[in-house]
């Protein structure tokens, strides 16, 4: 509902309030005409009301609890990251291993991914990354006049 | 150990590790983090930890010294010598060469044949950074505008820091120094943002920056008697694309390693290429630098308190000493020339016009940028010949032989990045802050797969290193 006394309401229902033909109320009458029907305190569903007796709601988190809960959700999705990516791009690793002076250590990280990049061959899995590489060697490789340079 | 490589995000992920392992004990996770910063610079060469050291300490003591003295004389002899003590260590490593290379020459010319002792002085990476943030830890604390650090460990980590050590953005005391006060609170916001800086970072250093360097910029730079005008002109878009793709990269990496230790960095990079003014550039382009400079260089000359002449020779001096900040070249002075005098011709334009527009902001934008582009001519150039074959080459029309259509989007793609909401990447880790850490977590892999499967094989160094 508009208020009249409002400057920046745009559409003014009335310029005045409307004057009352009754004569006013001894006493005033209660009725508060701001309340919403939904306002009205509501019952609340007995099994809402039992679930949160039996797991009551955590307080609410301080700075310090905030924080950590934080570090805790970053922790968790660096650990995705790197689970994916040793998954998804162990060539990375295999490349990183073989210019790594020869030993034990290189040596085995070295084969681990190198069989692991083939598991994944073998299952197809390494399909999208080629296809995006492939597409992309050969964006690299067009020219202008329609050839395509051996080099790239 | 540069930031786009598995040995760089091995190193990381310890030092993320047990500096959050460290939480309850500020202390030690400071004394962590600095050694793991140390250990760090050592991959370049470990003699240069000592000069690390060596500067902290320095700037520590003399802090210290100021704060104690009780006269003003004094609290200024003790200011002056500690600005002075940084300068001579920049100097020495990064000027000792060039500067008895010009006396022999000048000498010379005057029939008097000497034989200076020429030494090979090996330049510390990152040594313009730390020593500039030395000197704004020093002035500030003269000023008043910082509190002395509370211990020796806070100064060195100040200037130690990883994530900005060899390549900014210079991070001041009083940016840094509150927050090593207490452990830093992780926020979701920070570490959103954080990763999403580090896979953008990545994505404009190993595909936009060295794929740009390699097919079009270092070739028509090396020789560019070689090549017609089309190729020229390209390489001169492709390197004013790759300069600020490799070193915005290197801000954002930084950012976001920093964000993600719980640390805050100050923006680097507002999309420079938007500007269109001078002025207006370097408020958007290296900002801790332009800022540093405007604070500790401009304003004590007298900035533009003292009349229009007066601040037309201050920021003409600023540029040319900050041309000089980036290598012992007159290449490099040159460059700061350029920019001093167009932005003198801007304030003597402004002083003529007063608040009137004379030209329309889109054409502000275009001048703007190619006279950025010209200075990038002078910045990129190894000699003044090479410059200004450069320059030549741009009237000799030739077929061109190195614009491809990959070339070609890569340096389109580097400009219309500055056509993308100003903070873009801001707004997108508000919206992902509050996903499940997995999905997040496969987003950001995925992301960096992609990355993984355009980039080139190897990494070039990022170009401030050599600053």
């Amino acid at each position: 509902m508009s208020d009249p006394k409002d400057p920046i309401d745009p559409f003014p229902t009335q310029a005045h309030p409307p004057v009352s033909p009754f004569p006013p109320l001894d006493p005033p009458s209660d009725w508060n005409s701001g309340a919403d029907a939904h306002d009205l305190p509501t019952r609340e569903n007995a099994l809402v009301a039992l679930g949160r007796f039996a797991f009551p709601p955590a307080p609410a988190l301080d700075e310090e609890g905030a924080a950590s809960r934080a570090r805790r959700w970053t922790s968790q999705t660096l650990f995705v990251v790197c689970a994916f990516l040793m998954i998804f791009n162990a060539g990375s690793v295999q490349n990183w291993a073989r210019q790594q002076p020869p030993g034990w250590g290189q040596s085995t990280v070295d084969r681990l991914a190198t069989v692991w990049v083939e598991q994944l061959e073998l299952l197809g899995a390494d399909l999208p990354v080629e296809g995006l590489r492939q597409a992309w060697r050969e964006f690299q490789a067009a020219r202008f006049d329609g050839r395509t340079d051996v080099s790239d | 150990m540069l930031f786009p490589t598995l040995a760089f995000a091995v190193f990381f992920l310890f030092v993320y590790l047990v500096s959050w392992s460290l939480d309850r004990e500020n202390g030690r996770r400071k004394l962590f983090l600095l050694l793991a910063s140390w250990f760090f610079y050592a991959q370049w060469d470990w003699r240069f930890v000592g000069l690390l050291i060596a500067s902290a300490v320095l700037n520590w003591g003399v802090a210290a010294l100021i704060v104690r003295s009780d006269r003003a004389g004094r609290r200024k002899l003790w200011v002056g010598l500690g600005v002075a003590a940084n300068l001579i260590i920049l100097g020495f490593f990064k000027y000792y060469g060039f500067f008895v290379e010009q006396a022999v020459d000048l000498l010379a010319q005057f029939g008097w044949e000497r034989d200076l002792p020429l030494l090979q002085v090996v330049l510390p990476v990152g040594i313009s950074f730390f020593t500039f943030q030395g000197i704004s830890y020093v002035v500030d604390v003269y000023r008043g505008k910082t509190a002395p650090a509370e211990s020796l460990l806070d100064v060195m980590l100040l200037m130690s820091f990883f994530p900005h050590l060899v390549a900014g953005p210079i991070v001041r005391a009083s940016d840094l120094l509150p927050q090593f006060a207490r452990v830093p609170r992780l926020t979701r916001e920070m570490a959103t943002h954080g990763l999403l800086l580090i896979v953008w970072g990545l994505f404009k250093k190993t595909v936009i920056a060295s794929e740009l360097a390699t097919r079009l910029v270092d070739p028509v730079f090396f020789d560019p008697s070689a090549y017609g005008a089309i190729d020229i002109a390209a390489a001169v878009y492709a390197y004013a694309v790759q300069i600020y793709c490799d070193f915005s990269a290197y801000s954002d990496m930084a950012i976001g390693i920093a964000a993600l230790l719980g640390y805050s960095f100050p923006r680097n990079f507002d999309q420079p290429y938007r500007a269109a003014s001078m002025q207006a550039f370097w408020r958007r382009w290296h900002i801790s630098l332009s800022s540093w400079l405007r604070d500790y260089l401009y304003v004590p000359l007298g900035g533009g308190r003292k009349g229009l002449w007066s601040s037309c020779l201050n920021v003409m001096i600023t540029m040319l000493l900050g041309g000089l900040w980036h290598g012992a070249a007159w290449t490099f002075v040159a460059w700061g020339a350029l920019h001093g005098g167009a932005q003198v011709v801007e304030r003597l334009g402004r002083a003529v016009a007063g608040d009137r527009k004379v030209i329309p902001t889109w054409l502000g934008v275009l001048i703007t940028f190619h006279v950025v582009c010209v200075g990038w001519i002078l910045f990129r150039a190894e000699t003044f010949d090479l410059a200004m074959q450069m320059l030549v080459g741009l009237g000799r029309f030739e077929t061109f032989s190195l614009v491809t259509p990959f070339v070609l989007a890569l340096i389109v793609g580097g400009l219309a990045m500055h056509g993308l909401p100003p903070r873009a990447v801001e707004g997108l880790a508000e919206r992902l802050k509050t996903a499940p850490s997995p999905t997040l977590g496969i987003m950001i892999g995925a992301a960096i797969l992609l990355v993984e499967a355009m980039r080139p094989e190897g990494v070039a160094p990022f170009i401030y290193f050599q600053f």
